[in-house]
């Protein structure tokens, strides 16, 4: 078999980046999976999303109920813009199963948030894409920021 | 106000049912509470399972001087001053560690764990200077006391024992380990530390404010409901919206939860009933509740629901959800919110999974809940910083506050916590030691 296609591999991940860039969670949410998750630990190295807190950990019932709350009139935090600028870097595909339709990507990015202040998120994204009929989609995606231990202040959009 | 008049005469800042907008936002008076609440009160250090054997340790904060808790050699658990006592620098920089000795990185002081100065480098450099090794141990907060583990201390030698100090609401701490079929907790599952731009007080006085929740949190009950809508007819409710739904609860909801205010700024809401109550049952934990305790008495360890007890002035404890959040002061204007979790020895782990979806989901700085609460108190600390009016209003059911027995009771929505909390306020700030 081909190996998996890393050309739209990389359009995905810029199609994304590009619905988070313009704070587009209804479109960024059509690129994943029905059984999807988003995941932002808070320990460096932490393997447990359930029995570890984390500062991100949605099933795809909370991106549903996330979605809904995003820019809620009747929220305080969501009163401000908000608008992102993603750089994604150094993508490799560190593994693939044997016909390709599923592969786990990993790349590094930067993530400048304006949200009341101007505020910048670095760290590596890890990607398990699936393909079907010849589209990927995300399936599961980790975010380890560098400084994921560190005192958090409020971020209320994904990266 | 000029920044010395209003240091001498605080009680007109602190009035029965409302307070000076300058003691959420006067340097002046954050660095005389530093003095006389974080330097007289008890303060929540840590956990004994934090330190689990010789040589563990921790380090943190008493308002704002750095501290260590250390378990010595003879298993005693010490907190100390972080602080080496030749010039002053930090002894340990991490977060958690386990060492035999504390070596000063700058001119190699070297202390035992028990806080004794064990060696100077080049020490026949103090001939005829009267300096003795004995004399300059790391120094030890005036008292250290533990409740089930959960560890206290305060520089205070004349504050009461912890206990009178802590009174009914140490009952909050003894159930949060009594939930444990083994009758102990252990912290598990890591912690957050939330930054949070505001006066530590604000996160203190919400977690008593029944009056915020179907305000402040509506949007994310809507977010739940208008999902569950979408779905199948008959679909049930998962863990996640069991949680997310109380928050919208009605005020005649929160009414009937009450709250209790206790001596000291300490307090409560609930006792019976709290938005955890309604919560499913995790399999296999009842059973083993009740082979370790019987019936009877795991009927009346679960029947505890406190929503939030405050800990005044350090910290707040969810008994039915194992789970606490510690103020960290730094300025009068900005404040650390770390959360810990528990893991009931004996139980399921599902326990434990969650208690830490809870808090994903609530203390998170990433959560449906808690980006709410910050914005508002520091929509607050801005805003209180303009002159536009000096008064923060604190009187509802002010008229119907009941006392009993030292306590004082009253609906849910009072603004009864604040003002109890200022009480104590009042009363550490008005004198000095």
């Amino acid at each position: 078999m081909p190996p998996p296609d890393l050309a739209q591999i990389e359009r995905l991940l810029y199609d994304e980046a590009d619905c988070l860039d313009r704070a587009d969670l209804d479109s960024w949410f059509e690129l994943y999976t029905e059984d999807s998750d988003y995941w932002m630990p808070v320990s460096p190295d932490q393997n447990d999303p359930h029995r570890h807190i984390s500062l991100f950990y949605d099933n795809r019932l909370m991106m549903e109920i996330r979605r809904r709350n995003f820019g809620h009139e009747y929220a305080a935090s969501m009163e401000y813009p908000i608008r992102c600028s993603h750089i994604i870097s150094n993508i490799r595909i560190v593994s693939a199963d044997d016909n390709s339709s599923e592969c786990r990507v990993t790349s590094n990015f930067q993530a400048i948030v304006y949200y009341k202040d101007q505020n910048v998120y670095a760290g590596k994204y890890t990607h398990d894409l699936v393909c079907r009929g010849g589209t990927y989609r995300i399936k599961h995606k980790r975010v380890d920021l560098i400084n994921c231990d560190a005192e958090q202040g409020n971020l209320v959009i994904y990266l | 106000m000029g920044s010395q008049e209003h240091l001498t005469d605080l009680q007109t800042l602190v009035q029965p049912t409302r307070v000076h907008r300058s003691v959420y936002t006067d340097p002046d008076i954050f660095a005389l509470e530093m003095e006389r609440i974080w330097g007289r009160a008890w303060i929540y250090v840590g956990h004994e399972s934090q330190v689990p054997s010789a040589g563990s340790f921790i380090t943190t904060e008493i308002g704002l001087d750095p501290v260590l808790m250390v378990r010595d050699d003879d298993d005693n658990i010490r907190v100390l001053f972080n602080r080496c006592r030749h010039k002053g620098a930090k002894l340990s920089a991490r977060c958690v560690g386990k060492t035999d000795y504390f070596r000063c990185p700058y001119h190699g002081w070297t202390y035992r764990n028990n806080g004794e100065l064990r060696g100077v480098p080049a020490r026949e450099g103090y001939p005829e200077t009267g300096f003795n090794a004995g004399d300059h141990g790391l120094v030890a907060l005036a008292q250290v006391d533990n409740i089930r583990g959960f560890v206290f201390a305060t520089k205070s030698p004349s504050s009461p024992d912890l206990r009178t100090y802590l009174g009914d609401a140490a009952a909050t701490l003894e159930n949060i380990a009594d939930r444990a079929p083994a009758g102990k907790v252990e912290i598990a599952g890591g912690r957050l530390r939330y930054r949070h731009p505001c006066n530590w007080k604000m996160f203190i006085e919400n977690l008593n404010d029944a009056m915020h929740p179907m305000i402040a949190h509506s949007s994310v009950g809507m977010a739940a409901r208008s999902y569950m809508k979408s779905q199948p007819e008959g679909t049930s409710y998962p863990r996640e919206a069991e949680i997310l739904f109380p928050f919208g609860s009605s005020y005649d909801f929160f009414d009937q939860m009450g709250v209790t205010g206790l001596a000291n700024g300490h307090g409560y809401m609930g006792g019976t009933s709290s938005i955890h109550t309604a919560y499913s049952d995790i399999p296999g934990y009842w059973e083993a509740m009740v082979s370790s305790y019987g019936e009877i008495r795991t009927q009346e360890i679960l029947s505890s629901n406190r929503h939030n007890t405050i800990f005044y002035p350090s910290f707040t404890a969810k008994d039915a959800i194992q789970a606490i959040r510690v103020a960290r002061p730094r300025s009068v204007n900005e404040t650390i919110i770390e959360t810990y979790h528990f893991k009931l020895v004996g139980a399921p782990e599902e326990m434990l999974e969650r208690t830490i979806l809870y808090s994903r989901l609530i203390n998170s700085s990433s959560g449906m809940v808690g980006p709410d609460d910050l914005d508002c108190y520091a929509r607050m600390q801005e805003a209180l910083c303009s002159s536009g009016s000096d008064w923060v209003d604190l009187s509802r059911y002010a008229q119907q506050d009941n006392q009993e027995n030292g306590n004082v009771t009253g609906s849910g929505t009072s603004d009864l916590a604040a003002r109890n909390q200022f009480s104590a306020w009042s009363k550490l700030m008005a004198t000095s030691d």
